[in-house]
Protein backbone atom coordinates (compact mmCIF):
# COMPACT_ATOMS: atom_id res chain seq x y z
CA UNK A 1 0.00 0.00 0.00
CA UNK A 2 2.06 3.35 -1.42
CA UNK A 3 -0.27 5.69 1.17
CA UNK A 4 2.79 6.77 2.76
CA UNK A 5 4.54 7.06 -0.36
CA UNK A 6 2.10 10.17 -2.58
CA UNK A 7 5.17 11.03 -4.82
CA UNK A 8 6.73 8.35 -7.21
CA UNK A 9 10.15 7.84 -6.87
CA UNK A 10 11.71 5.02 -7.69
CA UNK A 11 13.56 3.50 -4.92
CA UNK A 12 16.61 2.42 -6.44
CA UNK A 13 17.29 5.16 -9.28
CA UNK A 14 20.77 6.45 -8.96
CA UNK A 15 19.92 7.78 -12.56
CA UNK A 16 18.51 10.90 -10.35
CA UNK A 17 20.97 12.60 -7.39
CA UNK A 18 24.10 13.32 -7.66
CA UNK A 19 27.36 11.32 -7.06
CA UNK A 20 28.60 12.98 -4.03
CA UNK A 21 25.58 12.91 -2.37
CA UNK A 22 24.81 9.29 -2.71
CA UNK A 23 28.32 8.33 -1.49
CA UNK A 24 27.19 10.08 1.60
CA UNK A 25 23.32 8.48 1.52
CA UNK A 26 25.65 5.37 1.57
CA UNK A 27 28.14 6.22 4.21
CA UNK A 28 25.32 7.03 6.19
CA UNK A 29 23.73 3.63 7.50
CA UNK A 30 27.50 2.39 7.47
CA UNK A 31 28.62 4.42 9.72
CA UNK A 32 26.08 3.69 12.43
CA UNK A 33 26.46 -0.07 11.49
CA UNK A 34 30.23 0.63 12.76
CA UNK A 35 28.69 2.21 15.53
CA UNK A 36 25.74 0.26 16.31
CA UNK A 37 28.80 -2.70 17.02
CA UNK A 38 31.15 -0.42 18.96
CA UNK A 39 28.33 0.81 21.70
CA UNK A 40 26.74 -2.94 21.40
CA UNK A 41 29.09 -5.67 21.50
CA UNK A 42 32.31 -3.89 22.02
CA UNK A 43 32.42 -1.57 24.58
CA UNK A 44 28.68 -2.74 25.76
CA UNK A 45 26.74 0.61 26.68
CA UNK A 46 23.77 0.00 24.75
CA UNK A 47 21.94 -1.51 26.91
CA UNK A 48 23.57 0.25 29.66
CA UNK A 49 25.22 -1.98 32.81
CA UNK A 50 23.02 -0.98 35.54
CA UNK A 51 22.89 1.78 37.83
CA UNK A 52 22.42 -0.31 41.04
CA UNK A 53 25.40 -2.39 41.93
CA UNK A 54 28.24 -1.23 43.75
CA UNK A 55 31.57 -0.03 43.28
CA UNK A 56 32.80 -3.18 43.27
CA UNK A 57 30.63 -4.01 40.72
CA UNK A 58 31.52 -1.08 38.48
CA UNK A 59 35.46 -2.24 38.91
CA UNK A 60 34.14 -5.77 37.88
CA UNK A 61 32.20 -4.61 34.70
CA UNK A 62 35.73 -2.68 33.56
CA UNK A 63 37.91 -5.93 34.34
CA UNK A 64 35.80 -8.05 32.29
CA UNK A 65 35.29 -6.04 28.71
CA UNK A 66 38.68 -4.21 29.78
CA UNK A 67 39.42 -5.22 26.25
CA UNK A 68 36.85 -4.40 24.01
CA UNK A 69 35.96 -1.08 25.55
CA UNK A 70 39.59 0.23 24.65
CA UNK A 71 39.60 -1.37 21.17
CA UNK A 72 36.02 -0.12 20.75
CA UNK A 73 36.03 3.24 22.16
CA UNK A 74 39.46 4.17 20.18
CA UNK A 75 38.35 2.94 16.80
CA UNK A 76 35.62 5.50 17.89
CA UNK A 77 38.04 8.09 18.66
CA UNK A 78 39.22 7.72 14.91
CA UNK A 79 35.74 7.46 13.44
CA UNK A 80 33.88 9.92 15.64
CA UNK A 81 34.09 12.51 12.54
CA UNK A 82 31.57 10.65 10.98
CA UNK A 83 28.90 11.22 13.14
CA UNK A 84 29.40 15.25 11.68
CA UNK A 85 29.37 14.12 8.15
CA UNK A 86 25.81 12.26 9.20
CA UNK A 87 24.91 15.54 10.68
CA UNK A 88 26.09 17.33 7.94
CA UNK A 89 24.10 15.27 4.72
CA UNK A 90 21.13 15.76 6.66
CA UNK A 91 21.94 19.18 7.02
CA UNK A 92 22.31 19.37 3.43
CA UNK A 93 18.96 17.64 2.51
CA UNK A 94 17.39 20.20 4.61
CA UNK A 95 19.19 23.25 2.90
CA UNK A 96 17.15 21.99 0.00
CA UNK A 97 13.86 22.63 1.75
CA UNK A 98 11.96 26.17 1.28
CA UNK A 99 11.87 27.40 4.74
CA UNK A 100 15.59 28.74 4.74
CA UNK A 101 18.79 27.61 5.92
CA UNK A 102 18.82 28.64 9.38
CA UNK A 103 16.98 25.46 10.10
CA UNK A 104 19.60 23.09 8.68
CA UNK A 105 22.25 25.15 10.56
CA UNK A 106 19.78 24.66 13.90
CA UNK A 107 19.92 21.18 13.22
CA UNK A 108 23.57 20.77 12.59
CA UNK A 109 24.38 22.83 15.31
CA UNK A 110 22.01 20.91 18.12
CA UNK A 111 23.86 17.39 16.80
CA UNK A 112 27.12 18.35 17.19
CA UNK A 113 27.19 20.03 20.40
CA UNK A 114 25.11 16.67 21.53
CA UNK A 115 27.78 14.37 20.48
CA UNK A 116 29.76 15.75 23.35
CA UNK A 117 28.10 14.52 26.26
CA UNK A 118 25.89 11.85 23.90
CA UNK A 119 28.92 9.86 23.30
CA UNK A 120 32.65 11.26 23.65
CA UNK A 121 32.07 11.93 27.29
CA UNK A 122 31.32 8.13 27.96
CA UNK A 123 34.18 7.48 25.42
CA UNK A 124 36.71 9.18 27.17
CA UNK A 125 35.13 8.44 31.25
CA UNK A 126 35.43 4.47 29.85
CA UNK A 127 38.88 4.55 28.37
CA UNK A 128 40.09 6.53 31.75
CA UNK A 129 38.87 3.50 33.76
CA UNK A 130 40.24 0.76 32.08
CA UNK A 131 43.53 2.81 31.46
CA UNK A 132 44.54 1.66 35.59
CA UNK A 133 42.49 -1.22 36.74
CA UNK A 134 43.64 -0.80 39.80
CA UNK A 135 42.69 2.96 40.40
CA UNK A 136 40.21 3.76 44.12
CA UNK A 137 36.94 1.71 43.23
CA UNK A 138 35.24 5.43 44.29
CA UNK A 139 37.21 6.78 41.20
CA UNK A 140 36.00 4.09 39.07
CA UNK A 141 32.65 4.02 40.29
CA UNK A 142 32.50 7.79 39.24
CA UNK A 143 33.87 7.36 35.66
CA UNK A 144 31.23 4.81 35.15
CA UNK A 145 28.45 6.94 36.64
CA UNK A 146 29.88 9.95 34.70
CA UNK A 147 29.89 8.04 31.64
CA UNK A 148 26.22 6.53 31.73
CA UNK A 149 25.09 9.67 33.13
CA UNK A 150 25.91 11.80 30.10
CA UNK A 151 25.40 8.88 27.57
CA UNK A 152 22.02 8.23 28.82
CA UNK A 153 20.47 11.07 30.24
CA UNK A 154 22.66 13.63 27.60
CA UNK A 155 19.78 13.43 25.05
CA UNK A 156 18.31 16.89 26.03
CA UNK A 157 20.89 17.98 23.91
CA UNK A 158 19.40 16.41 20.98
CA UNK A 159 15.79 17.56 21.34
CA UNK A 160 16.62 21.22 19.77
CA UNK A 161 17.79 19.50 16.62
CA UNK A 162 14.60 17.43 16.50
CA UNK A 163 12.44 20.41 16.87
CA UNK A 164 14.01 22.47 14.25
CA UNK A 165 13.70 19.34 12.13
CA UNK A 166 9.63 18.78 13.05
CA UNK A 167 9.30 22.70 12.20
CA UNK A 168 11.69 22.16 9.01
CA UNK A 169 9.74 19.37 7.61
CA UNK A 170 6.28 20.54 8.28
CA UNK A 171 6.77 24.13 6.67
CA UNK A 172 8.84 22.88 4.27
CA UNK A 173 6.89 23.30 0.53
CA UNK A 174 9.43 21.39 -1.22
CA UNK A 175 8.45 17.91 0.67
CA UNK A 176 12.18 16.83 1.06
CA UNK A 177 11.21 14.38 3.64
CA UNK A 178 7.12 13.28 3.90
CA UNK A 179 5.17 15.27 7.16
CA UNK A 180 5.12 12.35 8.97
CA UNK A 181 8.88 11.83 9.47
CA UNK A 182 8.28 15.57 11.68
CA UNK A 183 6.21 13.83 14.26
CA UNK A 184 8.48 10.22 14.77
CA UNK A 185 10.81 13.53 15.53
CA UNK A 186 8.53 14.77 17.90
CA UNK A 187 8.22 11.25 19.60
CA UNK A 188 12.02 11.58 20.35
CA UNK A 189 12.00 14.83 22.21
CA UNK A 190 9.37 13.07 24.54
CA UNK A 191 11.55 10.36 25.31
CA UNK A 192 14.36 12.77 25.33
CA UNK A 193 12.13 14.65 27.84
CA UNK A 194 11.45 11.53 29.80
CA UNK A 195 14.95 10.59 29.69
CA UNK A 196 15.61 13.59 32.39
CA UNK A 197 14.67 10.72 35.26
CA UNK A 198 17.26 8.98 34.55
CA UNK A 199 19.38 11.58 36.62
CA UNK A 200 16.87 10.98 39.97
CA UNK A 201 16.71 7.32 39.82
CA UNK A 202 19.19 4.19 40.59
CA UNK A 203 16.83 1.78 39.30
CA UNK A 204 13.10 0.70 37.92
CA UNK A 205 11.26 2.28 34.89
CA UNK A 206 12.70 5.83 34.90
CA UNK A 207 16.81 4.70 35.80
CA UNK A 208 18.96 4.71 33.14
CA UNK A 209 18.65 1.27 31.95
CA UNK A 210 14.85 1.33 33.03
CA UNK A 211 11.86 -0.16 30.68
CA UNK A 212 10.50 3.26 29.74
CA UNK A 213 13.41 5.52 30.47
CA UNK A 214 15.70 3.12 28.36
CA UNK A 215 14.43 0.57 26.67
CA UNK A 216 11.20 2.34 25.03
CA UNK A 217 13.07 4.95 24.04
CA UNK A 218 15.66 2.41 22.20
CA UNK A 219 12.34 1.30 19.90
CA UNK A 220 11.59 4.72 19.38
CA UNK A 221 14.86 6.09 18.44
CA UNK A 222 15.65 2.78 16.14
CA UNK A 223 12.18 3.33 14.15
CA UNK A 224 13.24 7.43 14.02
CA UNK A 225 17.07 6.10 12.85
CA UNK A 226 15.72 3.42 10.44
CA UNK A 227 12.99 6.02 8.80
CA UNK A 228 16.09 8.86 8.34
CA UNK A 229 17.89 6.36 6.61
CA UNK A 230 15.29 5.26 4.14
CA UNK A 231 14.18 9.01 3.89
CA UNK A 232 17.86 10.25 3.00
CA UNK A 233 17.92 7.64 0.08
CA UNK A 234 14.23 8.99 -1.43
CA UNK A 235 15.55 12.59 -0.92
CA UNK A 236 19.07 11.84 -2.93
CA UNK A 237 17.33 9.90 -5.54
CA UNK A 238 14.78 12.63 -5.94
CA UNK A 239 16.88 15.45 -6.56
CA UNK A 240 17.88 16.23 -10.42
CA UNK A 241 21.63 15.62 -11.44
CA UNK A 242 21.40 19.05 -13.05
CA UNK A 243 20.20 20.97 -9.63
CA UNK A 244 22.18 24.36 -9.41
CA UNK A 245 24.80 23.59 -6.17
CA UNK A 246 23.88 24.71 -2.62
CA UNK A 247 25.32 27.73 -1.18
CA UNK B 1 -27.91 20.65 14.02
CA UNK B 2 -27.09 18.18 11.26
CA UNK B 3 -27.36 14.38 11.95
CA UNK B 4 -23.40 14.77 12.60
CA UNK B 5 -23.88 17.56 15.19
CA UNK B 6 -25.91 15.88 16.89
CA UNK B 7 -24.38 12.11 17.21
CA UNK B 8 -21.79 13.81 18.58
CA UNK B 9 -23.74 15.69 21.28
CA UNK B 10 -25.47 12.50 22.31
CA UNK B 11 -22.14 10.80 22.44
CA UNK B 12 -20.62 13.63 24.76
CA UNK B 13 -23.23 13.57 26.82
CA UNK B 14 -22.92 9.74 27.53
CA UNK B 15 -19.52 10.40 27.60
CA UNK B 16 -19.59 13.05 30.75
CA UNK B 17 -22.48 11.13 32.42
CA UNK B 18 -19.87 7.97 32.35
CA UNK B 19 -16.76 10.18 33.85
CA UNK B 20 -18.70 11.50 37.11
CA UNK B 21 -20.66 8.51 37.46
CA UNK B 22 -17.21 6.47 37.91
CA UNK B 23 -15.79 9.35 39.73
CA UNK B 24 -17.49 8.18 42.55
CA UNK B 25 -15.97 4.80 42.72
CA UNK B 26 -12.33 6.00 42.80
CA UNK B 27 -10.25 5.38 46.04
CA UNK B 28 -9.47 9.62 46.01
CA UNK B 29 -13.65 9.52 46.72
CA UNK B 30 -14.09 8.42 49.84
CA UNK B 31 -10.88 9.32 51.99
CA UNK B 32 -12.45 8.85 55.70
CA UNK B 33 -11.28 4.89 55.92
CA UNK B 34 -8.61 3.01 54.20
CA UNK B 35 -9.92 1.99 50.50
CA UNK B 36 -9.89 -1.66 49.54
CA UNK B 37 -9.00 -3.23 46.22
CA UNK B 38 -11.91 -4.43 44.39
CA UNK B 39 -11.51 -6.47 41.42
CA UNK B 40 -15.53 -5.99 40.48
CA UNK B 41 -15.35 -2.12 40.49
CA UNK B 42 -11.90 -1.74 38.62
CA UNK B 43 -13.46 -4.55 35.57
CA UNK B 44 -16.26 -2.51 35.50
CA UNK B 45 -14.07 0.79 35.31
CA UNK B 46 -11.91 -0.87 32.67
CA UNK B 47 -15.15 -1.86 30.79
CA UNK B 48 -16.82 1.68 31.07
CA UNK B 49 -12.94 3.44 29.95
CA UNK B 50 -13.23 0.93 27.14
CA UNK B 51 -16.86 2.03 26.31
CA UNK B 52 -15.37 5.52 26.65
CA UNK B 53 -12.12 5.50 24.63
CA UNK B 54 -14.11 3.67 21.48
CA UNK B 55 -17.02 6.06 21.47
CA UNK B 56 -13.99 9.07 21.51
CA UNK B 57 -12.00 7.01 18.60
CA UNK B 58 -15.87 6.45 16.34
CA UNK B 59 -17.73 9.71 17.37
CA UNK B 60 -14.80 12.25 17.83
CA UNK B 61 -12.29 10.79 15.91
CA UNK B 62 -14.61 9.94 12.95
CA UNK B 63 -13.25 6.37 12.87
CA UNK B 64 -17.08 4.80 12.16
CA UNK B 65 -16.82 6.08 8.20
CA UNK B 66 -12.87 5.78 7.59
CA UNK B 67 -11.11 2.78 5.91
CA UNK B 68 -11.39 -0.69 7.07
CA UNK B 69 -7.88 -1.05 7.95
CA UNK B 70 -8.41 2.05 10.17
CA UNK B 71 -11.09 0.40 12.12
CA UNK B 72 -9.29 -2.59 11.93
CA UNK B 73 -5.86 -0.96 13.97
CA UNK B 74 -7.81 0.98 16.32
CA UNK B 75 -10.30 -1.86 17.81
CA UNK B 76 -6.98 -3.76 17.71
CA UNK B 77 -5.27 -1.31 19.94
CA UNK B 78 -8.10 -1.18 21.85
CA UNK B 79 -8.33 -4.90 22.28
CA UNK B 80 -4.14 -5.22 23.47
CA UNK B 81 -4.01 -2.53 25.43
CA UNK B 82 -7.29 -3.35 27.78
CA UNK B 83 -6.59 -6.78 27.74
CA UNK B 84 -3.02 -6.11 28.78
CA UNK B 85 -4.24 -4.48 31.56
CA UNK B 86 -6.94 -6.46 32.60
CA UNK B 87 -4.42 -9.13 32.26
CA UNK B 88 -1.77 -7.60 34.52
CA UNK B 89 -4.25 -6.90 37.11
CA UNK B 90 -5.98 -9.89 37.70
CA UNK B 91 -3.16 -12.31 37.51
CA UNK C 1 -21.59 -0.19 16.26
CA UNK C 2 -21.29 -2.24 13.02
CA UNK C 3 -21.83 -0.91 9.84
CA UNK C 4 -24.91 -2.67 8.60
CA UNK C 5 -26.47 0.22 6.97
CA UNK C 6 -26.23 0.08 3.21
CA UNK C 7 -25.80 4.07 2.61
CA UNK C 8 -22.34 3.21 4.76
CA UNK C 9 -22.00 0.01 2.58
CA UNK C 10 -22.30 2.02 -0.46
CA UNK C 11 -20.15 5.24 -0.13
CA UNK C 12 -16.98 4.62 -0.25
CA UNK C 13 -14.93 5.57 3.16
CA UNK C 14 -12.92 8.53 3.89
CA UNK C 15 -9.71 9.03 5.94
CA UNK C 16 -10.19 12.47 8.16
CA UNK C 17 -7.48 14.32 7.71
CA UNK C 18 -4.16 13.02 6.57
CA UNK C 19 -2.10 9.61 7.18
CA UNK C 20 0.42 11.85 8.09
CA UNK C 21 -1.19 12.43 11.26
CA UNK C 22 -2.73 9.35 11.61
CA UNK C 23 0.77 8.18 11.39
CA UNK C 24 1.51 10.74 14.68
CA UNK C 25 -1.83 9.41 16.18
CA UNK C 26 -1.22 5.88 16.18
CA UNK C 27 2.33 5.85 16.55
CA UNK C 28 1.90 7.78 19.80
CA UNK C 29 -1.36 5.59 20.69
CA UNK C 30 1.34 2.43 20.74
CA UNK C 31 3.69 4.28 22.47
CA UNK C 32 1.42 5.17 25.30
CA UNK C 33 0.16 2.17 25.55
CA UNK C 34 3.53 0.98 26.06
CA UNK C 35 3.67 2.98 29.50
CA UNK C 36 0.51 2.17 30.38
CA UNK C 37 1.36 -1.56 30.59
CA UNK C 38 4.79 -1.32 32.28
CA UNK C 39 2.68 0.65 34.71
CA UNK C 40 0.24 -2.07 35.39
CA UNK C 41 3.42 -4.02 35.49
CA UNK C 42 4.75 -2.04 38.65
CA UNK C 43 1.02 -1.67 40.09
CA UNK C 44 0.73 -5.58 40.21
CA UNK C 45 3.86 -5.90 42.27
CA UNK C 46 3.11 -2.98 44.48
CA UNK C 47 -0.76 -3.18 44.78
CA UNK C 48 -1.54 -1.99 48.44
CA UNK C 49 1.10 0.92 47.85
CA UNK C 50 -0.33 1.81 44.92
CA UNK C 51 -3.73 1.71 45.92
CA UNK C 52 -2.98 3.92 48.78
CA UNK C 53 -1.22 6.51 46.91
CA UNK C 54 -3.95 6.82 44.74
CA UNK C 55 -6.01 7.76 47.83
CA UNK C 56 -3.96 11.03 47.82
CA UNK C 57 -5.06 12.21 44.71
CA UNK C 58 -7.46 15.06 43.80
CA UNK C 59 -10.52 13.21 42.65
CA UNK C 60 -12.35 16.64 41.96
CA UNK C 61 -9.86 18.02 39.87
CA UNK C 62 -9.95 14.62 38.17
CA UNK C 63 -13.08 14.81 37.42
CA UNK C 64 -13.09 18.15 36.64
CA UNK C 65 -10.41 18.06 34.25
CA UNK C 66 -11.58 15.03 32.74
CA UNK C 67 -14.66 16.82 31.83
CA UNK C 68 -12.64 19.51 30.42
CA UNK C 69 -10.97 17.51 27.88
CA UNK C 70 -14.10 15.92 26.76
CA UNK C 71 -16.32 18.97 26.49
CA UNK C 72 -13.26 20.41 24.62
CA UNK C 73 -13.19 17.41 22.03
CA UNK C 74 -16.86 17.95 21.84
CA UNK C 75 -16.39 21.28 20.39
CA UNK C 76 -13.53 20.84 18.45
CA UNK C 77 -15.29 18.09 16.84
CA UNK C 78 -18.37 20.73 16.01
CA UNK C 79 -15.82 22.91 14.58
CA UNK C 80 -14.81 20.09 12.02
CA UNK C 81 -19.22 19.97 11.52
CA UNK C 82 -19.01 23.64 10.79
CA UNK C 83 -15.44 24.04 8.56
CA UNK C 84 -17.77 21.33 6.02
CA UNK C 85 -20.59 23.18 5.86
CA UNK C 86 -18.79 26.57 5.27
CA UNK C 87 -19.38 28.37 8.56
CA UNK C 88 -15.86 29.36 9.22
CA UNK C 89 -16.49 32.08 11.69
CA UNK C 90 -18.55 29.34 14.07
CA UNK C 91 -16.02 26.88 13.67
CA UNK C 92 -13.44 29.35 14.61
CA UNK C 93 -15.31 30.51 17.76
CA UNK C 94 -15.58 26.54 18.79
CA UNK C 95 -11.78 25.98 17.88
CA UNK C 96 -11.10 28.48 20.53
CA UNK C 97 -13.73 27.18 22.95
CA UNK C 98 -11.30 24.11 22.85
CA UNK C 99 -8.46 25.42 23.40
CA UNK C 100 -9.62 27.45 26.34
CA UNK C 101 -10.38 24.30 27.50
CA UNK C 102 -6.82 23.02 27.17
CA UNK C 103 -5.33 26.16 28.50
CA UNK C 104 -7.89 25.30 31.87
CA UNK C 105 -6.61 21.48 31.98
CA UNK C 106 -3.43 22.78 31.87
CA UNK C 107 -3.62 25.01 34.73
CA UNK C 108 -5.58 22.78 36.79
CA UNK C 109 -2.95 20.13 36.59
CA UNK C 110 -0.21 22.58 37.42
CA UNK C 111 -2.05 23.35 40.65
CA UNK C 112 -2.99 19.63 41.42
CA UNK C 113 0.85 18.92 40.91
CA UNK C 114 2.00 21.66 43.09
CA UNK C 115 -0.15 20.83 45.81
CA UNK C 116 0.62 16.89 45.51
CA UNK C 117 4.49 17.95 46.01
CA UNK C 118 3.35 20.76 48.83
CA UNK C 119 2.18 17.58 49.89
CA UNK C 120 4.64 15.73 50.53
CA UNK C 121 3.61 13.05 47.33
CA UNK C 122 7.36 13.17 45.26
CA UNK C 123 9.24 11.16 42.89
CA UNK C 124 10.07 9.14 46.01
CA UNK C 125 6.99 7.45 45.31
CA UNK C 126 6.63 4.66 42.49
CA UNK C 127 3.09 5.33 41.74
CA UNK C 128 3.71 9.70 42.24
CA UNK C 129 6.68 8.68 40.01
CA UNK C 130 4.48 7.23 37.21
CA UNK C 131 2.52 9.87 37.60
CA UNK C 132 3.86 12.80 37.06
CA UNK C 133 5.95 11.11 33.82
CA UNK C 134 3.17 9.83 32.52
CA UNK C 135 0.48 13.20 33.26
CA UNK C 136 3.51 15.36 32.10
CA UNK C 137 4.24 13.52 29.09
CA UNK C 138 0.56 14.19 28.72
CA UNK C 139 0.71 17.72 29.68
CA UNK C 140 3.23 18.13 26.64
CA UNK C 141 0.80 17.03 24.06
CA UNK C 142 -1.54 19.28 25.05
CA UNK C 143 0.65 22.27 24.87
CA UNK C 144 1.42 21.11 21.65
CA UNK C 145 -1.76 20.54 21.09
CA UNK C 146 -2.87 23.90 21.75
CA UNK C 147 -0.53 25.15 19.38
CA UNK C 148 -2.05 23.15 16.45
CA UNK C 149 -5.47 24.21 17.08
CA UNK C 150 -3.22 27.93 17.31
CA UNK C 151 -2.20 27.12 14.06
CA UNK C 152 -5.89 25.90 12.87
CA UNK C 153 -7.52 29.00 14.29
CA UNK C 154 -5.28 31.16 12.05
CA UNK C 155 -5.81 29.13 8.84
CA UNK C 156 -9.25 29.49 9.45
CA UNK C 157 -9.29 33.57 9.71
CA UNK C 158 -7.53 33.38 6.16
CA UNK C 159 -10.30 33.06 3.79
CA UNK C 160 -7.44 31.56 1.04
CA UNK C 161 -6.67 28.66 3.62
CA UNK C 162 -9.61 27.52 4.69
CA UNK C 163 -9.66 23.61 4.11
CA UNK C 164 -11.89 21.04 6.28
CA UNK C 165 -8.75 18.79 5.22
CA UNK C 166 -6.46 20.78 7.98
CA UNK C 167 -9.73 21.00 10.70
CA UNK C 168 -9.73 17.24 10.39
CA UNK C 169 -6.25 16.93 10.76
CA UNK C 170 -5.83 19.08 13.60
CA UNK C 171 -9.11 17.90 15.55
CA UNK C 172 -7.61 14.09 15.08
CA UNK C 173 -4.45 15.09 17.06
CA UNK C 174 -7.06 16.95 19.65
CA UNK C 175 -8.72 13.95 20.11
CA UNK C 176 -5.94 11.46 20.92
CA UNK C 177 -5.15 14.27 23.57
CA UNK C 178 -8.47 13.83 24.68
CA UNK C 179 -8.43 9.59 24.66
CA UNK C 180 -5.38 9.16 26.64
CA UNK C 181 -6.03 11.12 29.31
CA UNK C 182 -9.49 9.08 29.55
CA UNK C 183 -7.50 6.32 29.82
CA UNK C 184 -5.26 8.10 32.47
CA UNK C 185 -8.16 9.35 34.20
CA UNK C 186 -9.07 5.21 34.81
CA UNK C 187 -6.11 3.56 35.34
CA UNK C 188 -4.52 6.11 38.42
CA UNK C 189 -7.59 7.77 39.62
CA UNK C 190 -10.34 5.29 38.77
CA UNK C 191 -9.34 1.60 39.36
CA UNK C 192 -8.68 0.11 42.48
Amino acid sequence: MSVLTPEQVSPTATDGGKRDVWWMTWFFPAWYGVFGVIICLLTRVTPPPRPDVTAAGKVAFFAQHHLTIQIGFTVLLVLLGGAAMTNGLVAYQMKRMSVGSAFAYGYLGGMSVGAIPGFLLVTVCFLTAAFRPDRNPELTSLLYDLGMLSYNGSLGCFSVAYLVLAIAILYDRNEIFPKWFAYISIWQIVTEVIATQMFVFGSGPFAWNGSIAFWLAVVVFSVWLGALIVLLRRAAAAEPVDAPALD
Amino acid sequence: MDLQSRAITWVWGLLVLITIGTGWLAPAAHTNHLAQASAPITVLVLGLALIKSRLIIRYFMEVRRAPRWLRLTTDGWLAALFGAVLVSYLI
Amino acid sequence: MTQTDPATQLESTTLPGDINMWVMVLGDMVIFAGYFVIFMIYRSMNRQEFLHAQQHLNIAIGVTNTVILLTSSWVVALAVQAVRAGEFEKSTRLVLAGGVGGIAFMVLKGYEWASKIAAGHTNSETFYSFYYVITGVHLLHVLIGLIVLGVLVRELRNPAKRRPWMAETGATYWHMVDLLWVIIFALFYVMR
